[in-house]
């Protein structure tokens, strides 16, 4: 523990350096810049809430559907790409690693990081739109930030074991591609939770991201601090994928340079 | 020899290379394999056939302010070595410590990032090599007008030649001074007047009295700069001593 702390000290420089790159080489030769962060989320669900509000039909009564379904959206969104790129960063990051001695955990915690600022940004929409539709505000949203958190760690813990087995397993961006598109219906981000037959109920509450979900609509939609049993599934989900991924990467991470 | 005079400390180290690692595992051998009942036999025989000891027991401690040489064939094991020794490899079986903070001069550049700015660059390559911000502020003019590059700091550095991005590694990697110092071949980058100045710059580093571990085949600046000369054949040490082993390993090579 004491060495991740120096570690983190020693490298708190080159994670600062290496997440401005993210962001500098992103916005490259874009007119709008870092306005994209802010734009493109809201188009992006602009569209989806057309497409399944009105040809779909999707209501939910007492909620409005727009802050339903971006509240989902924003929270998957996070994870889906902060995971993608967590998934490539050691395998893209090879001539570094081959040649100069970094602790190789800073690759998937700064695309975790870079995401993470890209994921508070697009909170601005997501506030504009709640004001827009006339949602209240609460107090309880000073509580969400423990949902971001867990969401955070979980994504981290996924990052390291996906960084992982891409190392030895290149056909893991493809099946992860896949795996991402089910998990998002998989998720309830456009459809209501309710409409799902009882006994595959249990499935979908396997999901990490259900939990995180769950929690900040509660908040957002129905001002109702969501019950304890919520705050421990979502805790102890993040905590567990976090320590797996971090068994998982420990264990492996010397044999990286054989394989990239 | 007190201990504590020791600035890295070399521990039986072996390394070994799995040659058939490209291969790995593929659909279509697999299922052919499935067929197969001597696989697993076959599967051990060659892994067995493609194990690869690029260093087998190498033990030798370098002293404070020791200036070391490294010399050998190709691929006799020298670079995988330095890779060791600068934590970029752990080695199979063995230990190695290093006392004091190191700096690998192995491959310049290697953290530069074409879409960048020769200045993002200068504090991106820096943090790489474990530089903080205010070392970096601190030395940041140093760096620019070694490179002679005041001009085109804010330039991508994709636009820039490769001589360009050479001098500009070459400044940013040698404005430490380090306790350990890991040359692979003195370097020299760029165009004639540059190439003196890395290269005084260089040997002022190694005669600095800092430590230094440093590979080289110009057996010429081996004799010059080094204190001991540890030669490496196959893997394994066959000789350690003063300037003299130079001549023995030349004659071999004749003979």
């Amino acid at each position: 523990m004491k060495n991740i702390i120096n570690s983190i000290k020693k490298y708190k420089f080159l994670l600062y350096q290496l997440v401005s790159r993210d962001f500098k080489v992103k916005y490259k030769r874009s007119v709008l810049g870092v306005l994209w962060s802010l734009l493109y989320p809201v188009l992006t669900m602009s569209v989806m809430a057309l497409v399944f509000s009105n040809m779909f039909k999707v209501s939910m009564p007492n909620v409005n559907y727009l802050v339903y379904l971006m509240t989902g959206l924003v929270i998957f969104n996070y994870y889906s790409e902060a995971s993608n790129l967590s998934m490539s960063s050691v395998v893209s990051n090879f001539s570094l690693i081959n040649k100069v001695y970094i602790p190789k955990y800073i690759f998937p915690l700064s695309k975790c990081l870079f995401v993470g600022i890209n994921f508070i940004l697009t909170l601005i929409p997501l506030y504009a739109i709640i004001l827009i539709t006339g949602v209240p505000l609460n107090i309880n949203h000073l509580l969400l930030p423990f949902a971001f958190i867990c969401l955070f760690l979980f994504t981290l813990g996924m990052g390291f074991i996906l960084s992982t087995v891409a190392v030895f397993l290149r056909d893991m961006f493809y099946i992860y591609g896949v795996m991402i598109t089910l998990w998002m219906y998989m998720t309830p981000i456009m459809y209501d939770f309710a409409m799902i037959p009882a006994k595959f109920q249990l499935i979908f509450k396997l999901n990490p991201l259900y939990w995180i979900i769950y929690f900040a609509r509660s908040i957002i939609l129905y001002n109702e601090i969501p019950s304890l049993n919520v705050w421990i599934y979502c805790l102890g989900f993040a905590l567990v994928f976090l320590l797996i991924g971090m068994y998982v990467f420990k264990k492996n991470q010397d044999k990286f340079i054989y394989y990239v | 020899m007190k201990d504590k005079d020791i600035m890295i400390k070399i521990n039986n180290v072996s390394m070994k290379f799995n040659l058939g690692v490209e291969k790995g595992f593929s659909l279509k051998e697999g299922f052919v394999n499935l067929f197969d009942p001597k696989y697993h036999k076959k599967r051990k025989e060659i892994k067995k056939k493609n194990e690869f000891w690029a260093l087998s027991d190498i033990d030798f401690d370098i002293k404070k302010g020791e200036v070391v040489g490294l010399i050998g064939s190709n691929g006799a094991g020298k670079s995988t070595l330095l890779k060791i020794v600068s934590g970029v490899m752990k080695p199979t079986k063995g230990s190695v410590k290093v006392y004091g903070n190191i700096c690998p001069m192995i491959e310049l550049g290697a953290g530069f990032d074409q879409d960048l700015t020769a200045r993002e660059n200068i504090y991106l390559n820096g943090a790489i090599m474990g530089y903080s911000k205010s070392f970096l502020d601190s030395k940041f003019k140093e760096i620019v007008e070694f490179s002679e590059l005041e001009e085109f700091l804010d330039v991508p550095v994709k636009n820039f030649s490769s001589g360009m991005i050479a001098r500009l590694a070459f400044s940013v990697a040698t404005i430490v001074e380090p306790e350990v110092l890991i040359v692979d071949e003195i370097l020299s980058v760029g165009d004639i007047a540059f190439q003196a100045k890395s290269e005084e710059k260089m040997l002022s580093m190694i005669t600095g009295g800092t430590t230094v571990l440093y590979v080289s085949h110009s057996l010429e600046s081996i004799k010059k700069l080094c204190d001991r000369v540890i030669w490496i054949d196959k893997g394994k040490i066959r000789k350690i001593g003063g300037i003299d082993v130079c001549d023995e390993y030349q004659e071999a090579v004749k003979g």
